[in-house]
């Protein structure tokens, strides 16, 4: 589905991003883990197009799409969250989710009917909406809103594009943990065939989450298994992992 | 104060207080018909603070450059008329607006690959060189001494321009004011209009969303420049004249302190903001005649730190409040 394929990322003399072969599955279920500073967003920003490789290439079900920007990378099907917030804040969760659901179904740029005749806009954006459980906030800036809430919204506008991929950074970071089963009720349903890519530093949610997990450390990708194989091994362990799981 | 929950799906509706504005515009024709010529400046200076709300209020493009599109439509009306023996009022504009929007398209694809500071700039550095043009193009354009004593057919061959008493300008300039409110209500309220919004909020998630992000603002870019141009052009006619002052700085600032003072992104910020702006200047000026603008200063940089949504803003806040 997505894969790299060596791929490098510099800025001047730093590598954030070392030979870098990765694949994302059909349908997957994928973790994308490692300490803080192992460049993964990074590797999220060079997935979507925020940042361009200095080497490599990047293939969707089978295409280089290395040279598209970041926009048209949307319109193939990939999609993210990201790990701060990037909401329109000034505007209502309603019109913050209307605002992806109208460039997915490409009446974006339309100006002579109002955004509020929009009945299929509308339709699918309040799904979406109650699918999260943000019914009653439809109205609500989302300045108004608490953190987690706003996490729920950019959850929500990511599911908005219909995502054939969708990555999701650090998802439930700032989630109040009697929220949390919302975010994953709402990955539970996603349809199969989206590819999924985690990253989180809840290890007790990526492995209830993962099918597969990779482990990113300086750049470059240390690891890959399922989330047995990982807990399993020593050197992920060494790494990353020794103080999250033995506690 | 939050929006009701089916805010977005009414909020295209025409509201009853919508009609004061123009209501208001038509008993000023009865009430003060020694005021016509104040009133249609007025209007031809709402229009163009409205086509700069297009730009800086709803997409968040910041540009100190806007006169260049006025001045392009100013110019267009001037030449046609004097040079080429155009004087229909109407296709006068239609051609002021075209020629405005062109420019600004074209202009748009370069300038804004930058913004912020940058971008104030280079719209500033594109209207001082225009300026600098219409100045050497003494030929076409009269250079600085402009083209004077213009004159125009009837509008739709039945109303003459009243040189004496702006009657005929005034209706003509309200009707074109209302045609062009129009188009910008038509256009903020629609998904055009609300990918514009989500630019000005937040760059990265308009990106991330999928949106053709420099191809909209390009696009607003140019219709915000034809209106402009259509305001520039009006301007022509109704005044009969053109020359290097549609170009100054002082018109450039002075429609962005309209929209600071009105409200920007908020439709009637303009309207609002012309008349406390044009009110303001006159009280200002009778009181301290040479030293009117300091006054004006201190009351920008009290809405800059008290009313940040302009006099609407401040409105609304009181209406929240209660």
């Amino acid at each position: 589905m997505l894969e790299t394929r060596g791929l490098c990322k510099n800025f001047g003399a730093l590598e954030v991003a070392r030979e870098v072969n990765f694949r994302l599955e059909l349908g997957a279920r994928h973790a994308l883990i490692g300490p803080n500073g192992a460049g993964k967003t990074t590797f999220v920003n060079l997935l979507t197009g925020v940042l361009a490789p200095s080497r490599g290439s990047i293939l969707l079900e089978g295409e280089d799409v290395t040279a598209l920007a970041q926009a048209k990378r949307v319109k193939r099907g990939i999609a993210r969250t990201f790990q701060i917030n990037q909401l329109f804040r000034g505007l209502t969760v309603q019109e913050n989710v209307c605002i992806a659901v109208s460039e997915r179904l490409g009446v974006g740029g339309a100006m002579l009917r109002s955004a509020g005749q929009r009945a299929d806009v509308l339709a699918e954006a309040a799904r979406l909406i109650e699918m999260l459980k943000l019914g009653n906030d439809t109205g609500r800036r989302i300045i108004e809103l608490p953190y987690g809430r706003q996490r729920l919204v950019e959850i929500a506008i990511a599911l908005g594009l219909s995502p054939r991929v969708l990555l999701l950074d650090e998802p439930a970071a700032g989630i109040p943990s009697a929220e949390t089963h919302i975010l994953l009720d709402a990955i539970a349903t996603l349809p199969k065939d989206i590819a999924v890519l985690i990253i989180a530093h809840d290890m007790d949610r990526v492995f209830r989450f993962a099918e597969r997990i990779t482990v990113l450390v300086s750049g470059a990708v240390f690891a890959e298994g399922t989330p047995q194989e990982i807990a399993a091994n020593r050197e992920v362990r060494a790494v990353y992992l020794g103080s999250a799981l033995d506690a | 104060m939050s929006p009701a929950p089916d805010a977005l799906q009414r909020r295209h509706r025409f509201q009853w207080w919508e009609l004061l504005p123009w209501a208001t515009g038509l008993a000023m024709f009865f009430a003060f018909p020694n005021y016509l010529s104040f009133g249609t400046q007025l209007l031809v200076t709402i229009l163009f603070a409205l086509s700069l709300d297009l730009v800086l209020g709803y997409a968040g493009i910041v540009t100190l450059g806007h006169a260049a599109f006025f001045c392009v439509g100013a110019y267009t009306v001037g030449i046609l008329a004097q040079q080429l023996g155009w004087n229909e009022p109407l296709s006068g504009l239609v051609a002021a607006g075209l020629a405005a929007g062109i420019v600004g398209l074209i202009s748009g694809f370069v300038l804004l690959r930058t913004h912020g500071l940058t971008l104030l700039m280079v719209t500033l550095c594109t209207m001082t060189l225009l300026e600098q043009a219409a100045n050497m193009g003494h030929a076409w354009t009269g250079g600085f001494d402009g083209m004077p004593g213009l004159s125009f057919t009837m509008i739709l061959g039945l109303f003459p321009f009243d040189v004496l008493y702006f009657k005929s300008q005034y209706l003509y300039s309200l009707s074109v004011l209302a045609l062009g409110f129009v188009v910008v209500r038509t256009l903020v309220y629609s998904s055009f209009g609300q990918s514009l919004t989500g630019i000005r909020e937040n760059l990265l998630r308009m990106h991330a969303v999928g949106a053709p992000v420099r191809g909209r603002l390009i696009v607003a870019y140019g219709i915000s420049a034809a209106l402009a141009g259509v305001a520039g052009g009006l301007f022509t006619q109704v005044t009969g004249y053109v020359n290097l002052a549609v170009l100054g700085l002082e018109r450039a600032a002075g429609v962005m302190i309209i929209l600071i003072l009105g409200g920007h992104g908020r439709l009637y910020g303009a309207f609002v903001g012309a008349v406390a702006y044009l009110v303001l200047e006159h009280l200002l000026a009778k009181a301290y005649p040479t030293a009117w603008q300091l006054g004006l200063g201190l009351t920008l940089v009290a809405v800059a730190l008290f009313a940040r949504g302009g006099l609407i803003g401040l409105f609304e806040k009181l209406r929240g409040a209660r």
